[in-house]
């Protein structure tokens, strides 16, 4: 391979390098830099939307949260972190939406990826027969719009006439049947339940796709060694599947903490607050007219939004094989 | 340009359809946009059609025949956009606070509603000069006046439409209720009786979020009647809810009926559309509705007369007046919609007395109207209730007291919270006195001024 071939090679996969043919001058034409910085110029029309819609928006949104602005006036007054200081003041719902969003994070992460996890393991290495099928039916939910999906678990957990509880009484389980959705106690882990039946699927079909790229060597040579199912699926599923479980807890994450349709539908935040999330509560805000302590609440959550999600990929995209 | 594509055939062709595909796009946003405007006028299309937001229950049959007929003598077609209740005021602020509001919008009118929920001068067209504001009752044309300015029309039934408690007199015969009560301590006797006997005493339905708030406010004229100028001190930030001592106590009721169960054991996700299906099963002996309930119950049940529903006032606080509740359901011409002309045409034809009288003799939800020369269809058991009992001198809190009607949804939201033991009544109050705050202090209430 002569040197002219290396170079050829090394600049076909590396924008912004130069992309003159082999053998031709390296004198830089009159259209040099044009030709070299074509990628840019995609990604600037790219940038120029993201700036305009995202960015800027965001700016004056937060802007915006250090000022009284609302619905019942059109004057606007700087009033510092007074917005902020509502939010975080005592017996504030704030502070219950806040609770409740951690809560519903934690449990969805938790046991959409637990879930996830067995059915991906289970349909690459246990099920053979019709595997593609419960594939399918299990990721089905995942297309299913959220509010179709709220709207039919509504009337499946109606507490007088509804699916679950009338089939509990049918099979003569009439002490479980429950007020799913208007129990304090059951309503947030109802939404819990719905959303994670929604979204284990799509969970499962990402860490299927971690799970076949695993070299099947490493089982064989761990079986000829010796290694039980769970010490395969302990020292070489696990850390394998590391990084591609961090791309899920984020997903999941990110996710989850702006969850808003699910609860919207099912409980509207209720019973009172109990199912209150902070996206509910800024609608609510909104709602109320008071923007500028809705924005100030967006404001408070896309900062902890974007420190979780990097102390999580952090955490977890360490080396998955410790050297020894 | 030849020497731009001096690279190999190869990236030649991707940059070349790149280019393609970055220029196809930009025309694509460039003409959607274009699209947008243009259809978004809609000056030029031959058929108008007048967009209506309203809210669940606004809206009754004979508004919707009279629009056929509004469309069959002009051509304007009326599209009624229905919203659940509990959404209804988000959906609509999103609306008007995007600038995209529909041709005409509903709400409840009331002077604190008409300036904090809908911002009227900004949204609303000034109706003041229309001809049927003449013929409109005053109190409820000054429920939707501000500044002196009218900004909108009420079609409804004030005069018979009080939020009552209706009652099923063969139950209450059934149990030995042989009068209806008086006092709050009574109405907590009869309940526990109707329980007694395997009945729920009260039809609450709580799970649209409103329902469950009439208890409050609709008691503010027992309120005012216990403690003259009651009214006056919150408009003027002298008194909170939370500390008038009477606010409590009807908070504190409304909390120990639905803590004893009499209102029943799915009240949290009883729905306040299948009232006329409940009250005619015979599992729930009342109910809080107009006086047009009965015939209601009736028509979903023709098997069951309206003559066995009586009507006795809300007994919280022991009330024995007729609250008095001019605000109601109320059309606004959006200022910033496309056919305003359209949009007052239609109101002035639902006002118009023989469509006035029409509305009247076929809704089976009102008995009459508030605009004069209109014939009421009152029955015998309605007029002797009428006769009966007081009208309330003052209105009720909602109407009279600023900053209550905007957060009626929330209120709704702490009385459940309440029901459900995450707050105690006070908290209702407190909470409820301290959205009255941030709203007035947002509005640059002087009375609230530091």
């Amino acid at each position: 391979m002569n040197r002219s071939t290396e170079v050829a090679r090394d600049t076909s996969v590396r924008p912004g390098r130069d992309l003159t043919l082999p053998g031709s001058s390296p004198r830089p034409g009159r259209y040099y830099h044009l030709r070299n910085n074509y990628p840019t110029w995609f990604a600037g029309g790219a940038l120029l939307l993201y700036g305009a819609f995202v960015l800027l928006p965001s700016l004056v949104g937060l802007g915006y949260s250090f000022t009284d602005w609302s619905a019942y006036s059109t004057d606007l007054h700087w009033v510092g972190l007074a917005n902020f200081a509502t939010i975080f003041q005592p017996n504030s719902e704030y502070v219950g939406a806040i609770v409740n969003t951690v809560i519903f994070t934690i449990a969805t992460i938790i046991l959409k990826t637990v879930i996830a996890l067995a059915l991906a393991v289970l349909l690459t290495s246990g099920v053979r027969r019709l595997s593609y099928l419960y594939r399918a039916l299990i990721y089905l939910p995942a297309l299913l719009p959220m509010v179709a999906v709220g709207i039919v678990f509504k009337s499946i957990l109606d507490p007088d006439v509804g699916l679950l509880n009338s089939t509990l009484r049918l099979v003569g389980l009439g002490g479980l049947a429950q007020q799913w959705l208007t129990n304090v106690s059951l309503a947030l882990w109802s939404v819990i339940g719905v959303d994670t039946w929604k979204g284990v699927g799509y969970i499962m079909v990402i860490l299927m796709a971690g799970l076949l790229a695993i070299p099947r060597d490493y089982y064989e040579a761990a079986k000829i060694d010796g290694a039980s199912g769970w010490q395969a699926f302990r020292y070489i599923t696990l850390p394998l599947l590391r990084p591609v479980l961090a791309v899920t807890t984020v997903l999941n994450l990110l996710y989850a903490l702006r969850v808003f349709d699910i609860v919207y539908v099912l409980t509207n935040g209720g019973p009172g607050y109990a199912t209150d999330t902070v996206y509910i509560a800024i609608f609510n805000a909104f709602s109320l007219g008071q923007w500028g302590v809705a924005t100030a609440l967006s404001t408070v959550f896309f900062i902890v939004m974007i420190a979780l999600g990097f102390v999580v990929l952090r955490v977890m995209r360490r080396p998955e094989v410790a050297c020894t | 340009m030849q020497r731009l594509f001096r690279a190999p055939l190869r990236l030649q062709k991707r940059t070349t359809i790149a280019l393609l595909l970055a220029l196809f796009s930009l025309s694509s946003l460039l003409l959607a946009g274009c699209g947008g405007s243009s259809s978004s006028s809609g000056g030029s299309s031959s058929k108008i059609t007048l967009t209506v937001l309203e809210s669940v229950g606004w809206v009754h049959q004979p508004e919707m025949d009279l629009a056929k007929k509004f469309e069959a003598q002009t051509g304007i077609h009326i599209q009624y956009q229905i919203i659940p209740a509990a959404n209804y005021f988000q959906v609509l602020d999103t609306k008007l606070n995007s600038g995209q509001g529909p041709d005409i919008f509903g709400g409840q009118s009331g002077v604190s509603d008409l300036q904090v929920q809908y911002n009227v001068t900004q949204n609303a067209v000034d109706l003041s000069n229309q001809e049927w504001v003449k013929r409109e009752d005053p109190n409820a044309l000054a429920q939707a006046t501000l500044n002196g300015k009218v900004y909108g029309q009420e079609i409804w039934d004030i005069y018979s439409g009080y939020w009552v408690i209706v009652y099923n007199k063969d139950i209450f015969q059934k149990v030995g209720i042989t009068s209806v009560p008086a006092t709050y301590n009574d109405f907590v006797a009869d309940c526990a009786k109707i329980k007694a006997a395997g009945i729920n005493p009260i039809y609450e339905p709580i799970s649209d979020g409103w329902h469950q708030v009439l208890w409050y406010p609709e008691s503010g004229a027992r309120m005012e009647q216990l403690e003259p100028g009651l009214y006056d001190k919150l408009n003027a930030n002298q008194a909170t809810l939370a500390g008038d001592p009477a606010s409590n106590r009807a908070m504190a009721q409304i909390d120990e009926l639905y803590q004893k169960g009499y209102f029943g054991p799915t009240a949290l996700s009883d729905q306040y559309a299948n009232t006329e299906k409940e009250m005619t099963s015979g599992k729930y002996a009342m109910t809080i509705d107009g006086l047009t309930e009965p015939a209601a119950i009736q028509a979903a049940d023709p098997s069951v007369q309206a003559s066995s529903f009586g009507f006795f006032p809300i007994p919280i606080l022991d009330n024995q007046l007729l609250p008095t509740h001019p605000a109601a359901p109320t059309k606004f011409v959006y200022a910033k919609g496309s056919h305003i002309a359209q949009a007052e045409q239609y109101l002035a034809f639902l006002a118009q007395p023989a469509n006035l009288q029409y509305y009247v003799d076929h809704d089976t939800l009102s008995e009459t109207v508030d605009f004069s020369g209109v014939k009421a269809k009152w029955t015998p058991d309605q007029q002797a209730f009428l006769n009966q009992y007081q009208a309330a001198t003052t209105l009720v809190l909602q109407d009279s007291v600023k900053y209550v009607n905007p957060q009626w949804i929330q209120i709704g939201k702490d009385m459940v919270a309440m029901f459900t033991r995450q707050e105690m009544p006070h908290q209702v109050l407190v909470n409820t006195d301290t959205r009255r705050t941030q709203e007035a202090q947002a509005a640059h209430d002087t009375s609230w001024q530091q």
